[in-house]
């Protein structure tokens, strides 16, 4: 079953479509992964779904029901993790969740009992009784999870849950988010770390001027891409690199640096690591390694949209 | 429910904050004590008799009545009590509302019509006594007279001095520096409710909080309820804290009405509040701070938060009539040291009708945001 349908959504900020004419949808079960630079639509999207934001046109409908005109129940059923920390530093963590499941309508024991277990799920169940502002930054983030799944929703929308922190936080997190899933959650998850998209999620759309240009499982997008292959040549620096000749030997769609890492996109038919190489030899690079790498989610995104997941 | 759930939680989030306490109780105690004993001079009670002045017409008026009042005259002179005619043409309401009198009395057989001026509050009760007293007297020797007793009985020309004299002008019934200090200071704190009540919304948009509390099945109103009914909640709390310190510690008269008293106090944070949520909606950020504290400045100040402003005329006197603190001030201590409920009850309505001016202001402003 389709727990959202997107029809026809717009919306618009003055003349400026944020979201244009954009449809989806996502399946029970799934973990969803959202793809898109900044001001790609991803944010608005999203908020139009939490019902944070009015759509100028179009329909959301969340389990076959039109949001608009049941915002209860589907705010009852979606959990909101934001990117930015939403929570307070003078309340405790138990007072935090506590407070926000309160909105939903528990008190009592069964309150009580839903905070304990969303601290527990995140780790911090012996941490319940400290303020935020002692926690680590992956704690934070930990907490900002647990304050979106106490009433327990059908489907959680993470927006970019792991920015800034640490890897051992980042892997609790990730593994929270396969486990929710494993509980029955649909998840919907943006993120700028695109391995982390290709390990967890099940579908991804990839987002850009506010529409959705690719929709479908990591192969089916990775297939999008045959007519070209990436390149990475390890060098020891690139001081003295000129990019433009680069670009100049025939196939050569793009070069990206990377600290000492030249990434070349090419078109995958024409045979030109010879030339390339013989490139960065007359521009004194001292090679360290060459390596031809099958299509990713990164090259699919770079293909389609043109710019870095990170720009 | 939720509007509850909310307003606890900001009780809870103002209770663990030091600076409040700071604020709104060291500060305003602080203050109290420091300009009650600094200025202890300023209230001594006495007041040069000679300085008063009343204006009267009579028409309309038994040969009994004129008899009666020209006796009264003669001896509020003796006092040092001007009593003069008003001059022919001439505007009595008007005359006291530019100072030219303390009072105006129109005498008739219908009764005493009085007009004083609130600027002049000492000056108007010692005025309302000795007319009261005189009235009293009036119909008393109507009743004698009417009754076929002898009209001049204990009268004559020796009853309208006693008439002073039985009007009841003991320095109890006038604030001390400390009493008006505990008033003015409680209202000002009041008015400093408006400071936090600016940043209620806001801050939730600076900590992302209000994502959460957008997504969640709560209204718009409940949340908005939830905000306005804890931060009243809160500064009630502590102005009832002040309140019992200054009555306790320092002796402060809250006179024998408390409940009107408190209730001109919450009603003016209520008002406060409203002002501060919609000054934190129109301005945004640290700017509506700075313009509510540049407000709250100058109301105190001009609204007598600082040293009594009831002798003051011209521009401050004027200005200081739109000062919140002005009428808060009155209702109160008129309540409190004359003992009559009405000014509490004008006051409480006048902050009242701002409030629900202000509060509906902000619920118009937040149902045309998407998100509150």
């Amino acid at each position: 079953m389709n727990i959202i349908e997107i029809g026809g959504l717009t919306k618009k900020f003055g003349d400026f479509a944020a979201v244009d004419n954009m449809s989806l949808t996502l399946k029970e079960g799934e973990i969803f992964g959202f793809l898109g630079a900044n001001g790609a639509g991803k944010s608005t999207t999203i908020s139009m779904i939490a019902s944070l934001l009015r759509p100028t046109k179009g329909e959301i409908r969340f389990l076959g029901k039109n949001i608009a005109k049941h915002a209860h129940f589907a705010k009852m059923n979606i959990g909101i993790v934001p990117q930015d920390l939403a929570i307070y530093e003078d309340m405790t963590a138990f007072e935090n969740v506590r407070f926000f499941a309160g909105l939903y309508g528990f008190r009592g024991n069964e309150l009580k009992a839903r905070v304990e277990e969303a601290l527990s799920f995140v780790g911090l169940g012996d941490k319940h009784k400290e303020l935020p502002k002692n926690f680590s930054g992956g704690m934070k983030r930990r907490l900002n999870i647990a304050c979106a799944i106490a009433h327990r929703p059908k489907l959680i929308i993470m927006d970019e849950p792991t920015v800034g922190i640490d890897p051992h936080s980042r892997n609790y997190i990730l593994q929270s988010v396969k486990e929710l899933n494993r509980m029955g959650c649909t998840i919907l998850y943006t993120s700028h770390y695109m391995e982390e998209v290709e390990e967890i999620c099940t579908r991804i759309a990839i987002v850009d001027h506010g529409k959705i240009i690719a929709d479908g499982t990591k192969e089916q997008l990775k297939a999008i891409i045959t007519d070209s292959k990436e390149i990475w040549i390890d060098v020891k620096s690139v001081e003295g690199l000129n990019q433009d000749r680069l670009k100049d030997i025939r196939g050569v769609l793009s070069v990206r640096i990377e600290e000492q890492r030249i990434k070349i996109q090419s078109r995958a038919e024409i045979a030109n690591l010879n030339d390339i190489v013989q490139q960065l030899i007359r521009d004194g690079m001292e090679i360290r390694a060459v390596e031809e790498q099958a299509p990713n989610l990164e090259t699919v995104f770079l293909t389609l949209t043109g710019r870095n997941l990170r720009d | 429910m939720n509007t509850l759930h909310i307003a606890k939680k900001e009780i809870v989030s103002a209770l663990r904050n030091k600076s409040t306490f700071l604020f709104m109780l060291a500060f305003p105690i602080a203050l109290m004590l420091i300009l009650g004993l600094a200025l202890s001079n300023a209230f001594s009670g006495s007041i040069e008799i000679g300085d008063i002045k009343m204006a009267y017409k009579i028409d309309r008026a038994s040969p009994a009545l004129t008899a009666g009042w020209e006796n009264f005259v003669k001896a509020a002179e003796e006092s040092g009590v001007a009593v003069e005619p008003l001059p022919p043409g001439a505007d009595g309401k008007q005359a006291v509302t530019e100072a030219q009198y303390a009072a105006f009395a129109d005498v008739s057989d219908q009764g005493i019509a009085y007009y004083d001026n609130s600027r002049s509050t000492v000056e108007s009760n010692i005025l309302q006594g000795m007319l009261t007293s005189f009235a009293d007297r009036y119909n008393l020797e109507a009743a004698f007279a009417s009754a076929g007793a002898s009209s001049q009985a204990g009268s004559g020309g020796q009853a309208p001095a006693q008439l002073v004299k039985a009007t009841s002008l003991t320095a109890d019934s006038q604030p001390n520096s400390m009493d008006y200090y505990a008033v003015a200071m409680t209202t000002m704190i009041a008015l400093y409710a408006a400071l936090n009540a600016a940043s209620l919304i806001e801050s939730e948009r600076t900590r992302h909080t209000i994502v959460r509390l957008s997504a969640a099945p709560v209204s718009k109103a409940e949340i908005f309820a939830g905000k306005v009914l804890g931060s009243t909640f809160i500064n009630a709390i502590f102005i009832v804290a002040v309140m019992l310190i200054s009555h306790f510690a320092f002796g402060a008269n809250w006179g024998d009405h408390p409940a009107h008293v408190l209730l001109v106090l919450v009603t003016e944070v209520l008002m406060s509040i409203g002002f501060g949520l919609a000054a934190g909606m129109i301005f945004r950020g640290k700017s509506s701070h700075s313009f509510l504290l540049i407000f709250i400045q100058i109301a105190s100040f001009v609204g007598g938060a600082y040293f009594p402003v009831n002798d003051f005329g011209g521009f401050i006197g004027t200005v200081s009539y739109y000062s919140p603190l002005r009428w808060n001030n009155s209702g109160v201590i008129e309540t409190v040291f004359s003992g009559d409920t009405a000014p509490a009850l004008w006051a409480a309505s006048y902050n009242l009708a701002g409030a629900v001016v202000l509060l509906a202001v902000c619920m118009f402003l937040i149902r045309r945001r998407e998100t509150i």
